[in-house]
């Protein structure tokens, strides 16, 4: 039995996606630009998906930009602005941001951009007041995820949006954690841009949206067509988009029973494993947390080699921030948070997702404890230090 | 259940059919690549960055087609602290380390051990060519390869009992030649890969310009001498230098020069004609042995490697108190360079080894 707990690195297809792609796939052809009737079918279909992703988070249709996913989104959201609004030079972000926030902020800032990076506290959890006190006339942007995809925190965003309307400058959200997930409502938010990532809500990788608020102001990265009112040039990938719609449609309807249902699993887990393993950490707001995800800090064990040994007995979980390479960096979610590079190095992330089952849930409950016992015995590091 | 085994994987052709040897043979394979070096900063990264290791993906096609788990770990810190601070350290002292040696030593045989077990394992394996035995009585021997023009038994010396028990080298018994006929066999996509031959975590070769840049503040300069003692040149870091190293020395004289002598109290390299290089024995220092056999560590006669590409030759060997060991040739032997490991043989068996400290000059 494979047991799958990595559903913040990329969720299981939903029966409601698989059959969206098939029925496209099946019919062979259609690209929505085009006049003819297969045209019209494909932009038919495109458009549907467009008011499925719109309903997800309360937007209008055509205020919907699908893009390649949710780091194109980001990269999109940032560029768009900056390009849009002149001569403004200060860009507000926190430091627990997606790679696809910190790493085109880091290259402004090498062109002379102002780059303000709130530090979270200890939970995960950026104030509000902090934001809105560097908010000022010369800020163009202000960007934050709404859920943190390491450690599953919500941030409060209260009133970041009025400030930013108050000074013309723009309100970026990087919902890609929170879409499906949680009740995401823009115009609650008061966000002018919002991104959205479909693998994240059970379609496939590839597809993803910006959100931009009607009328407001947004210069287009990839030039060329007039595809998607003429702010994202390229054929768009219809198959991609109605599986997006297809999932968001599933997710929003599942809501709020489906959260509820793995909220009460990820508590049961958390419960469960809190009570074998003595010095267990949760990372991560306890109370403003999205309900799927846990990020556990496992005292005395790298969390390399948990991952390893929890995959071959079946349980799929993930480190946050490695790549395929196997250079395991520290996450800097963690260690911003105020943990050591050697507690972010013990840590895993498991994160549940729609179709997570409570006898799976049972099963790794019972896993876990067997495998760290060996782990630790095995290959023991000493607490607060890395690798000998 | 089959034992599961821990396959050391490089992406090579050696340890891609040992894994792939130990598959068929019905073990539970878990293949593993090690990220060891840093990515070196001076050289482009273009070859070896994150996420594109050439290497590790040959690795992890293999384990792709004959479908065992593969994965590869982050053991950088423990490959600079415990390989690569000492490989500096050596060079800056004058010495010449032999990495493979420390690497095998302790991060192959003992940190990656460790990691097996972690993830269940019962074994270790890696593609090195040398033979394990085990004998009625239980005791584990350890033995050059079939193949002895691929012997790698200098490499292993360090190995216990304990880690002999838990150890597998599938290539031992078997020729290079069935090595790349099973690799094309297996479909292999790697099977005439060339062989690796740099240091790993020196890859142009540079190991002087590889200290200078870890140990800046540390290097030693000094005088090029002779015999006599006389100052021939200056030179600017004893790293530069190895027992036996004629070219690059700076010196012009009547005939050809080689070192002799590397004096990491005064930062003196010593140099002298061919013929005034060779030495009556050694001492050697954090001297392990096999342990296949009873041996209260009296004068026993041996045949001592110096040197991984260097002919056996007869020695009498005398264990020392506090792992040391001294060896005299029978008849005069090479020059023996500081740092290097020397093995000890009894025909094809490995006795045991340390590491050269000194020359014994008479």
């Amino acid at each position: 039995m494979r047991i799958f707990l990595d559903h913040n690195g990329g969720s299981t297809l939903r029966p409601e996606a698989i059959a969206a792609i098939n029925r496209v796939v099946a019919r062979g052809h259609g690209n929505p630009s085009s006049i003819h009737r297969a045209g019209q079918s494909a932009r038919r279909d495109l458009e549907l998906a467009r008011r499925q992703v719109a309903a997800l988070i309360g937007a209008k249709p055509f205020e919907i930009i699908f893009t390649s996913g949710g780091t194109e989104s980001n990269n999109f959201a940032i560029d768009g602005v900056l390009r849009a609004s002149g001569s403004r030079r200060r860009v507000i972000t926190s430091s627990i941001e997606h790679s696809s926030i910190l790493a085109p902020l880091l290259t402004l800032e090498a062109r002379g951009f102002e780059i303000i990076r709130i530090k979270p506290d200890s939970d995960g959890r950026v104030s509000p007041a902090e934001v809105i006190d560097c908010i000022g006339e010369t800020t163009a942007l202000v960007t934050l995820g709404l859920v943190n995809g390491e450690v599953g925190t919500i941030q409060d965003l209260d009133g970041i949006a009025r400030r930013t309307s108050s000074v013309s400058a723009a309100f970026h959200i990087d919902a890609a954690q929170a879409g499906g997930r949680m009740p995401v409502d823009v115009n609650e938010l008061g966000c002018d841009l919002m991104t959205l990532s479909a693998h994240k809500l059970g379609a496939p990788a590839g597809i993803g949206a910006l959100f931009v608020r009607d009328a407001h102001p947004i210069a287009p990265m990839l030039l060329g067509g007039p595809q998607e009112d003429v702010r994202r040039a390229g054929t768009q990938n219809l198959i991609g988009a109605v599986a997006f719609g297809a999932a968001a449609e599933a997710a929003l309807l599942a809501q709020p029973a489906e959260s509820a249902r793995i909220g009460a699993m990820t508590n049961e887990l958390w419960m469960a494993l809190r009570a074998a393993i003595p010095g267990l950490v949760l990372n991560g707001s306890i109370e403003h947390r999205i309900p799927n995800t846990l990020n556990l800090t496992f005292p005395g064990v790298l969390g390399e080699s948990m991952l390893i040994a929890l995959d071959l007995e079946g349980v799929e979980v993930s480190m946050g921030s490695a790549c395929a390479a196997g250079a395991v960096e520290p996450s800097h979610v963690l260690l911003a948070m105020g943990r050591s590079a050697a507690q972010a190095r013990s840590s895993l992330r498991l994160s549940l997702g729609w179709n997570t089952s409570q006898d799976e849930i049972a099963a790794v409950a019972e896993i876990i404890p067997r495998v760290l016992r060996r782990v630790s015995a095995s290959e023991p590091i000493a607490a607060g230090e890395g690798a000998r | 259940m089959s034992p599961r085994v821990l396959v050391a994987m490089s992406g090579g052709v050696d340890s891609s059919v040992a894994a792939a040897m130990l598959h068929e043979a019905g073990y539970d394979v878990v293949g593993i690549a090690m990220r060891l070096a840093p990515e070196p900063a001076h050289l482009s990264r273009r070859k070896a960055t994150c996420c594109s290791h050439e290497d590790f993906e040959d690795a992890r096609r293999v384990a792709e087609r004959m479908n065992f788990p593969f994965y590869v770990v982050d053991l950088r810190e423990d490959f600079a602290a415990r390989v690569m601070d000492n490989f500096v350290s050596e060079y800056l002292a004058g010495r010449t380390p032999n990495p493979c040696v420390m690497c095998n030593r302790e991060i192959k045989f003992d940190r990656l051990w460790q990691r097996a077990r972690a993830i269940g394992a019962d074994f270790v394996a890696t593609g090195h060519y040398a033979r394990i035995d085990r004998d009625a009585a239980g005791r584990f021997h350890l033995l050059r390869a079939a193949d002895e023009s691929k012997d790698q038994s200098y490499f292993l010396f360090s190995l216990t009992q304990d880690e002999l028990s838990r150890t597998l080298f599938p290539l031992g018994a078997i020729a290079k030649t069935e090595v790349r006929a099973r690799a094309r066999e297996l479909g292999l996509l790697n099977a005439d890969k060339p062989e690796s031959q740099e240091i790993c975590f020196v890859p142009d070769g540079d190991y002087a310009g590889f200290v200078e840049r870890a140990g800046r503040d540390r290097v030693r300069a000094g005088k090029i001498v002779d015999s006599a003692g006389s100052t021939l040149a200056h030179h600017a870091g004893m790293h530069r230098f190895t027992v036996g190293q004629r070219r690059g020395l700076g010196i012009a004289t009547g005939e050809p020069m080689y070192v002799r002598e590397i004096r990491g109290d005064t930062g003196d390299v010593v140099v002298a004609p061919r013929e005034q290089l060779s030495s009556a024995g050694l001492i050697a220092l954090d001297v392990s042995l096999v342990g296949a056999h009873a041996y209260d560590g009296g004068p026993v006669e041996v045949e001592v490697k110096t040197r991984y590409r260097q002919r056996a030759i007869p020695a009498i060997l005398q264990i020392g108190s506090g792992r040391t060991a001294e060896v005299r040739f029978l008849s005069r032997g090479p020059a023996v360079t500081p740092g290097q490991a020397c093995v000890f043989y009894r025909g094809d068996e490995v006795v045991g080894g340390g590491f050269i400290e000194r020359a014994v000059e008479a």
